[in-house]
C-alpha cells in the first residue's frame, strides 16, 4: 500500500464511520414499548413496511442470483477473503457518493447538475443492491454453507447460490426486524454490500483503471 | 496449505510426498515435472482439497426458494392488511424517503452556496482527498481466488 494511502486511509475511515453513523442513528426511532393504541399501530405499520420491503429484496435476490450468479458469487468470496478492505471501500465510497451528490447539486443551477445527479443516483441504487445480494450470498454461505464434499452430497435443499441467498436474506431480514440493531446492522451490510461491489466491479474482477504501460516494458 | 510446508516438500520431495495430496500448486508442479521427465505423477486425493466456491453452486433448490419468497409475501401482505395499508402506501414511503433524501440534498448545496470561502475551500478539499481515496482503493486487485 502506498504511503500517501496509509496515511490518508485511518482518518478518512474514521470521517466516514462518523457520517455513517449519523446518517443510520435511530434518534427519531422510538425503542419503548407501545403505551397507547396509537403506539401500537405505528408500531405494527412500521413492521408491515419493513416485512414488505424485505419481500421486494427476497424477489430482487433471486432475479438478479438468476441472472447473474458467477458474478454474485465471486463478489462474496471477495467479501470474505478481504472483509476489511470491501468495509473501508464502501466507507469511503458512501462518503464519496454524499459528497458528489452535494456537488452536483450545488451544480444544478448550472443545468448539469440534474443529468449528473440522476447518474450518480442510478449508479449508487444499482451498486446497493447488487452489493446487498452479494452480501446476502456471503452471510448464507457463512452460515449454512457446506464445508465438505460428503455435506454437500448428502444436501437436497441447502446447496446452490440460490438457497444461499434466500438463505442470507432470511437471516438479515430477521435482524432488520430488531428496532435499533436491525437498522445499524443493516446499514452496516450496505456499507459492505457497496465496498464489496466496487472492489470486484460487479463481480467481474476487471480492473477499474487500465495500468499505464511505457513503450519499452 | 503454509508456505512452510510447500517449501520443506520442495527441499525434500521423497520424505514430504504425502504433501502432494493436499496442496493443489505443488501437485501440478510435480505432474509438469513429470511429464517433461516421463515419470508417472502421483495420484491426487480430491476429496483432501479443500471444497471450491462453485461446486455445487448451480443447484436450484425451487422448492425451498418459492417456499421462503412465498411464506415472505403472504406474511407481508397479512401484515399490511392488519395495518390497514396496501403495498400501494409502501411505495409512497419509499419515494417519500427519497424526496427528502433530494430536499437535504439541495439544502446542504445551498448551505455550500452561502458558505465562507474558506469553507467552500474547504469542502473542496475534503471532495479531492475522499475520492483520491476512493481512486486508490479501487486500484487494488481482488483476491477472492487467490486467498
Amino acid at each position: 500500500m502506498p504511503r500517501t494511502l496509509r496515511l490518508f486511509l485511518p482518518p478518512t475511515v474514521v470521517a466516514a464511520s462518523l457520517v455513517t453513523a449519523m446518517m443510520a442513528a435511530p434518534f427519531g426511532s422510538d425503542i419503548h414499548t407501545p403505551l397507547s393504541f396509537a403506539d401500537a399501530t405505528t408500531m405494527l405499520q412500521k413492521t408491515a413496511v419493513t416485512v414488505a420491503l424485505l419481500a421486494v429484496w427476497m424477489f430482487a435476490a433471486v432475479a438478479l442470483t438468476l441472472l447473474s450468479g458467477r458474478e454474485i458469487r465471486y463478489s462474496s468470496l471477495e467479501m470474505r477473503a478481504s472483509a476489511l478492505h470491501c468495509f473501508a471501500l464502501g466507507l469511503v465510497a458512501v462518503t464519496s457518493f454524499v459528497l458528489t451528490a452535494i456537488v452536483f447539486s450545488y451544480l444544478i443551477p448550472y443545468h448539469v447538475g440534474v443529468p449528473l445527479l440522476f447518474a450518480l443516483g442510478v449508479f449508487a441504487i444499482l451498486t446497493k443492491i447488487y452489493g446487498m445480494v452479494a452480501v446476502f450470498h456471503a452471510v448464507g454461505t457463512l452460515i449454512a454453507g457446506s464445508r465438505t464434499r460428503d455435506q454437500l452430497a448428502g444436501r437436497k435443499w441447502l446447496r446452490g447460490d440460490l438457497a444461499m441467498v434466500v438463505i442470507g436474506v432470511v437471516i438479515l431480514g430477521a435482524i432488520r426486524l430488531i428496532p435499533v440493531v436491525g437498522l445499524i446492522v443493516w446499514s452496516l451490510t450496505s456499507v459492505f454490500g457497496i465496498g464489496t461491489a466496487l472492489a470486484t466491479k460487479f463481480g467481474r474482477r476487471e480492473p477499474w483503471f487500465l495500468a499505464y504501460r511505457t513503450a519499452e516494458s | 496449505m503454509t508456505k512452510d510446508d510447500c517449501q520443506r516438500y520442495l527441499e525434500d520431495p521423497e520424505a514430504n510426498a504425502a504433501h502432494l495430496q493436499t496442496c493443489a500448486k505443488c501437485n501440478a508442479e510435480a505432474i509438469a515435472l513429470a511429464e517433461k521427465t516421463d515419470v508417472a505423477p502421483p495420484s491426487i486425493d480430491l476429496d483432501a482439497l479443500p471444497l471450491a466456491p462453485w461446486e455445487g453452486s448451480s443447484h436450484r433448490a425451487w422448492p425451498l426458494v418459492l417456499g421462503t419468497a412465498a411464506v415472505v409475501a403472504i406474511v407481508a401482505l397479512a401484515l399490511l392488511d392488519a395495518a390497514g395499508m396496501s403495498p400501494l402506501h409502501v411505495v409512497e414511503g419509499s419515494l417519500a424517503s427519497m424526496e427528502a433524501m433530494r430536499t437535504l440534498l439541495n439544502r446542504a448545496a445551498s448551505s455550500l452556496r452561502s458558505a465562507s470561502l474558506g469553507a467552500q475551500v474547504a469542502f473542496g478539499a475534503a471532495f479531492v482527498i475522499v475520492n483520491g481515496l476512493l481512486i486508490a482503493l479501487l486500484r487494488r486487485a481482488p483476491r477472492g481466488i487467490d486467498a
